[in-house]
């Protein structure tokens, strides 16, 4: 069964009209494909504010807690006098604390960010083309088999050098 | 992610202002032309052999040097008590210099919107990631029983023996390997999208399911660009202060200690600074001779060279600056083991390492103040090998001058480089140019995503003013 149409464009103005109306017709669920972050794509679609945000602070206070704990636990556990300064002693932790925060930090954000974003993705699934990594934009419109011819024909009206149903 | 300060338009400016640094690229017309020219780099040449023959030709020297050291004990590294640190410990905090221009490039320079970074930070970076690496191997050759490093790594063990946490040299260890990893991570995640431009174009169904496997099964969709926008932010902002502590820790390896020259508190920032300014020279020593046998003059323009060579004279100001204040700070404070020793470093035993150093970093690179030799790529290069050979004699200027000659006279001594050393030495050039000569012939060196955002995209009308440039 087609579960949808995908529409390859040239021009980046074109296919900021097609997404228009398209979400305008509420035809179905879009994919927008670009070779390069556009942000008139981005005002088009208007997709909701990236929640990688969590996942850099949530692996930030874990990480800055880890440092600091490895460091004092570790002291206390294998306690050496060093230049009559206290068992744990905070300051040069701190350089723990932080190293660490960064290390987990990163680490989770980019965690966070293949989450989000799907991937890794074992097959390409349907909706995709290799022109779309070249030159040109696509429009993946992912709707019920009622409303494919008209999704076609808008694709088809704003300029999509070729526009295809697959399933 | 590209960075352009605001939107494009109008002639390429001759003298592009550092600050907004609004640099184009006219010579680039459309997205099809970038994937053509870079992923053209791609092929292997015969000066590309040549040259991998070559650093593998140093590798094995080096690789050969160490074997004789570790079958002959320590002794034949040139060590001769009290200074019992050298070459490896100099050359150690010379390649974690190095490294430092990648992440400056990649982080600090995203974050302020400096253009000039988008031609040149994958090479950077990717340079960093190679030197961080060879950094990393110094330590461990340092300590002469090499099986025995991991100690510093804190685990729970039989022994039932944990790492001195107030030692800088742990702090170290949680330093460099924090860089080492954030700098391969930001290094892999800006190469995702570009390795799914190989994928794409690629004909071996082999190689094409490796691509894919490396890409993650990339798509170029707006949901995946809008999270790795987000994420590349992070990334930039964890590693901007990452940049400034790595090599702070370094000095701390030095400044902790009670030794004269070494006990300041200028340490932190003048290494930092003289971090910068070795990684640029590098970069520049890396992505000259590139621009040109690679065809990608037109990518990397003279206006990049001439914004990068801007910093570079800051940052050698900066070095030139630390240099005469740890000068008068001795003079000034009145200590006279101190005086005696930057005595001694300047006009005495010494001398013609400090005149070396001063010469490279202080001296010759004031000739960027004229914008003929900032536009001139033959000067910069040239500059770049002497800036490279000053720098590691500022390291060899610290390390070994303040051990030689330090608060008891009855020690006094010097220190001879043996071949040992110098073959471990020759051997960390053939390493690192080994890694980064296959890396450029396996994946992009110019970032094909980025090129692209701050190439004007086609359209079916009029282009309007805004339509020129992603950010």
């Amino acid at each position: 069964m087609m579960r949808g149409m995908l529409g390859v464009f040239q021009e980046l103005d074109s296919t900021v009209e097609a997404i228009e109306e398209l979400k305008k017709e509420k035809i179905g669920d879009l994919t927008v494909y670009t070779p390069t972050p556009r942000h008139e794509l981005e005002h088009a679609v208007h997709p909701p504010r990236s929640k990688v945000r969590l996942f850099t602070l949530i692996g930030g206070l874990a990480g800055v807690m880890f440092g600091y704990w490895i460091a004092i636990w570790a002291s206390e556990y294998w306690p050496l006098v060093v230049g009559g300064k206290a068992i744990s002693t905070w300051v040069p932790y701190t350089i723990f604390g932080f190293e660490v925060m960064v290390m987990v930090g990163a680490l989770s954000t980019v965690f966070g960010m293949f989450y989000l974003q799907g991937i890794p993705r074992l097959t390409m699934t349907v909706g995709y083309d290799e022109r779309f990594s070249n030159g040109s934009y696509g429009v993946w419109c992912e709707c019920a088999p009622e409303k494919l011819a008209l999704a076609e024909a808008i694709l088809k009206r704003h300029g999509a050098v070729e526009v295809r149903g697959e399933s | 992610m590209a960075t352009l300060a605001h939107p494009a338009g109008g002639d390429t400016p001759r003298r592009p202002n550092f600050a907004s640094a609004d640099i184009q690229l006219p010579a680039v017309r459309d997205y099809e032309q970038v994937n053509e020219e870079i992923t053209a780099v791609l092929r292997p040449t015969k000066a590309w052999f040549l040259g991998l023959f070559v650093a593998i030709g140093a590798l094995g020297l080096g690789v050969g040097s160490w074997a004789y050291q570790i079958h002959q004990g320590l002794g034949v590294a040139g060590y001769s008590p009290p200074v019992m640190w050298g070459v490896y410990i100099i050359s150690f905090v010379f390649w974690v210099g190095i490294g430092h221009a990648g992440t400056l490039i990649s982080a600090i320079l995203y974050l302020f919107r400096a253009g000039f970074r988008t031609t040149i930070y994958r090479a950077a970076e990717a340079m960093t990631v190679f030197a961080v690496m060879t950094a990393g191997l110094f330590p461990i050759i340092h300590i002469g029983r090499p099986w025995k490093f991991f100690w510093l790594i804190p685990y729970p063990n039989w022994r039932l023996i944990w790492p001195n946490f107030k030692s800088p040299l742990v702090w170290d260890v949680f330093a460099i390997t924090t860089y080492l990893t954030i700098s391969a991570t930001f290094l892999f995640v800006g190469l995702i999208p570009d390795i799914a431009v190989l994928r794409d174009r690629e004909k071996n169904p082999l190689r094409k399911q490796i691509l894919a496997l490396l890409s993650f099964g990339w798509r170029n969709s707006e949901r995946e660009w809008r999270h790795f926008a987000r994420a590349y932010l992070f990334l930039a902002a964890f590693s901007t202060p990452l940049v400034l502590s790595v090599h702070s820790v370094v000095s701390f390896d030095f400044a902790m200690a009670v030794v004269p020259g070494w006990h300041t508190t200028i340490f932190a920032p003048y290494f930092v600074a003289g971090a910068i300014f070795s990684g640029f020279a590098m970069v520049w020593t890396i992505v000259i001779p590139m621009r040109k046998w690679f065809g990608v003059k037109h990518y990397v323009t003279l206006n990049h060279l001439d914004a990068s060579a801007k910093m570079v004279l800051f940052t050698s100001l900066v070095v030139g600056c630390a240099y005469l204040v740890e000068f008068f700070i001795a003079w000034y404070g009145g200590v006279a083991y101190e005086q005696e020793y930057f005595w001694n470093r300047v006009f005495g035993q010494w001398w013609w390492a400090a005149w070396i150093m001063l010469t490279c970093n202080m001296i010759l690179p004031l000739s960027l103040f004229s914008q003929k030799l900032r536009r001139n790529p033959t000067w910069l290069f040239i500059l770049s090998l002497f800036i490279n050979l000053g720098m590691w004699f500022e390291r060899f200027v610290i390390v070994v001058p303040s051990l030689s000659h330090d608060v008891n006279p009855w020690q006094w001594s010097g220190y001879t480089v043996t071949w040992v050393d110098m073959g471990i030495l020759i051997g960390s050039f053939g390493w690192f140019f080994m890694w980064f000569l296959l890396f450029v012939k396996q994946l992009p060196i110019i970032a094909i995503t980025e090129i692209k955002e701050i190439i004007p995209p086609k359209l079916k009308h009029a282009p309007a003013a805004h339509a020129t440039g992603g950010h």
